[in-house]
């Protein structure tokens, strides 16, 4: 949440009427979505509802069959083959639920890998800016060890440091906490407040709804591949009169408090 | 000085019961001597040639390109299931030939045996070298391989950075296996008349009666090299070592 009003920001994601199946499976169904430079939107809703195909969607590693996708200047269901899609994916962080590290890659390899190999940035100032980010997601001590030596929060935390290595426009995080150890998911989720504080523009899955309500500048409802209900926190939270978002969120709500706790 | 240690070696073992007697003839001893150093060269040529071809093939299986993974399929099956020596004969006997042919005579074909041994002995290993790295490449998880994607790494980047190191881990102790059967297969060499250890070993027992010693020559020969690359690849393999990661 930034200080100038949202209307006034450029938009930086927008999708219209994005349509997706897997084979005879239809995933996504008319999907329309808008993001602000600047702006944090969660997306919350049943597993297998189609969140993660958003996401992925975005930076073109899956491609929908019908709608379109822009995001900043480019239409992104104009690119044609993966290689065309490589700029944009540089743009673009993305983290997952199971942090996907380079297991073989010490921590401080994992964040240079990016910037040195594609970006072209000299080995000082990508090992200047990775300690910078380490600082940031507070590992500095641990930027000579392995992704199999940290704990799923660590891990996590070092996966954040990798996406905003290329400086990106936009991060995508993709239920980032659901894998970790209720005492861990405090450490990611005070990371990512603090990005988004800053300014940061991102997307967020997620099942962390106390977390969501507090940093969102909106919140999107998903169910069957379509976005149900859109709003800002509160309305969505608090002043819903669809009684599925009820039954989600307190389905949800037991677990969430506990985990909560440990912030 | 040479000479006369020589000659105290040969009285010695022949005290043992040994016949060592070539080594004073400057004649014999040169040619078991450059088919010792023939074999080191083979082995030292040899290995680099089936790395690189493993790699290549490896890449090419794992591609997801019916135009690179049919060929390098149909090769390494042909490769794999076949015995060297048969196609040590085919390359030199029948492919030379043509090429001697092609070029209006032998004396401007610019392939000698020396290049046949080391290109059947190395794309055969290689054959097995890409098997082995192949099970490794796609034992690599595909969310592994997501993230690479997102990061914007391109095809051949992922295949770099991310799968052929993972790969190699797992791949190592194959690989130094097949690097000890390549050694021993260079000895296929003594067909076509490539002057290694085996093949000057053979001309000089026909000489004289002395199969046991040189026999005994060789195979410490061969030990003592495959306990070199049994070692070379152990020390890779502890050097390669990830802490925490399960391979
Ligand atoms: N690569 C794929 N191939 C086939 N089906 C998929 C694939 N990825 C996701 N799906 C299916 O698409 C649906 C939505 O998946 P996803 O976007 O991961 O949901 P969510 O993130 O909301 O749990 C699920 O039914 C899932 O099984
Ligand atoms: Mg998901």
């Amino acid at each position: 949440m930034t200080e100038s009003k949202r209307e006034e920001r450029a938009i930086l994601v927008k999708m219209e009427d994005v349509h997706l199946a897997f084979g005879q499976t239809q995933v996504l169904k008319g999907i329309d979505l808008e993001v602000r430079k600047g702006d944090a939107v969660s997306i919350i809703g049943p597993s297998g509802s189609g969140k993660s195909t958003i996401l992925r969607c975005i930076n073109g590693l899956v491609t929908p069959q019908r709608g379109s996708i822009t995001v900043g200047q480019t239409a992104v269901h104009e690119l044609k083959s993966e290689a065309e899609r490589i700029p944009l994916r540089k743009r673009i962080g993305i983290v997952f639920q199971q942090y996907n590290l380079f297991p073989h890659l010490s921590v401080l390899e994992n964040i240079v890998i990016a910037p040195v190999r594609i970006q072209g940035v000299g080995r000082p100032e990508a090992e200047r800016h990775a300690r910078e980010l380490l600082a940031r997601v507070r590992l500095s001590d641990k930027e000579h060890a392995y992704p199999g030596e940290l704990s799923g929060g660590q891990q996590q935390r070092v996966a954040i440091a990798r996406a905003l290595a290329m400086r990106p426009e936009l991060v995508l995080f993709d239920e980032v906490t659901s894998a970790l150890d209720p005492e861990t998911v405090g450490e990611v989720l005070a990371v990512i407040r603090e990005l988004v504080a800053d300014g940061l523009t991102s997307i967020l899955v997620t099942h962390e709804m106390r977390f969501a309500e507090e940093i969102s500048d909106e919140v999107l409802f998903t169910e069957g591949g379509r976005i149900v209900e859109r709003g800002s926190p509160a309305s969505l939270f608090h002043n819903s009169s669809n009684p599925r978002i009820h039954s989600f969120i307190n389905g949800l709500g037991s677990g969430a408090k506990t985990r909560e706790s440990a912030l | 000085m040479l000479d006369s240690i020589l000659a105290g070696f040969v009285t010695y073992t022949k005290s043992l019961g040994f016949n060592f007697g070539f080594l004073t003839s400057v004649y014999e001893r040169t040619i078991w001597i450059d088919g010792i150093s023939m074999t080191l060269i083979l082995i030292a040529v040899t290995i680099p040639v089936s790395l690189v071809g493993g790699g290549l093939l490896a890449a090419a299986l794992t591609s997801g390109r019916k135009y690179l993974s049919v060929p390098a399929r149909v090769f390494v099956e042909l490769t794999r299931n076949t015995p060297t020596l048969v196609q040590l004969m085919c390359a030199f006997l029948v492919v030379n030939m043509l090429i001697s042919k092609a070029l209006g005579g032998a004396q401007y074909n610019p392939f000698s045996p020396f290049f046949w041994v080391v290109a059947v002995v190395g794309l055969h290993i290689a054959a097995f070298h890409a098997e082995a790295l192949r099970a490794g490449i796609e034992s690599v998880p595909s969310a592994t391989l997501e993230a690479a994607r997102a990061i914007g790494f391109n095809r051949l980047q992922i295949l770099w950075f991310v799968e052929f190191p993972l790969a190699l881990r797992a791949a190592l102790p194959a690989i130094v296996n097949n690097l000890v059967n390549l050694a021993k297969l260079t000895t296929v060499g003594s067909a076509i008349a490539v002057g290694e250890v085996t093949y000057a070993s053979i001309m000089i027992w026909s000489q004289r009666d002395n199969v046991i010693e040189l026999m005994i020559v060789i195979l410490l020969l061969f030990s003592l090299i495959n306990l070199l690359i049994a070692r070379t690849g152990r020390w890779l393999e502890n050097k390669l070592k990830v802490p925490g990661l399960g391979i």
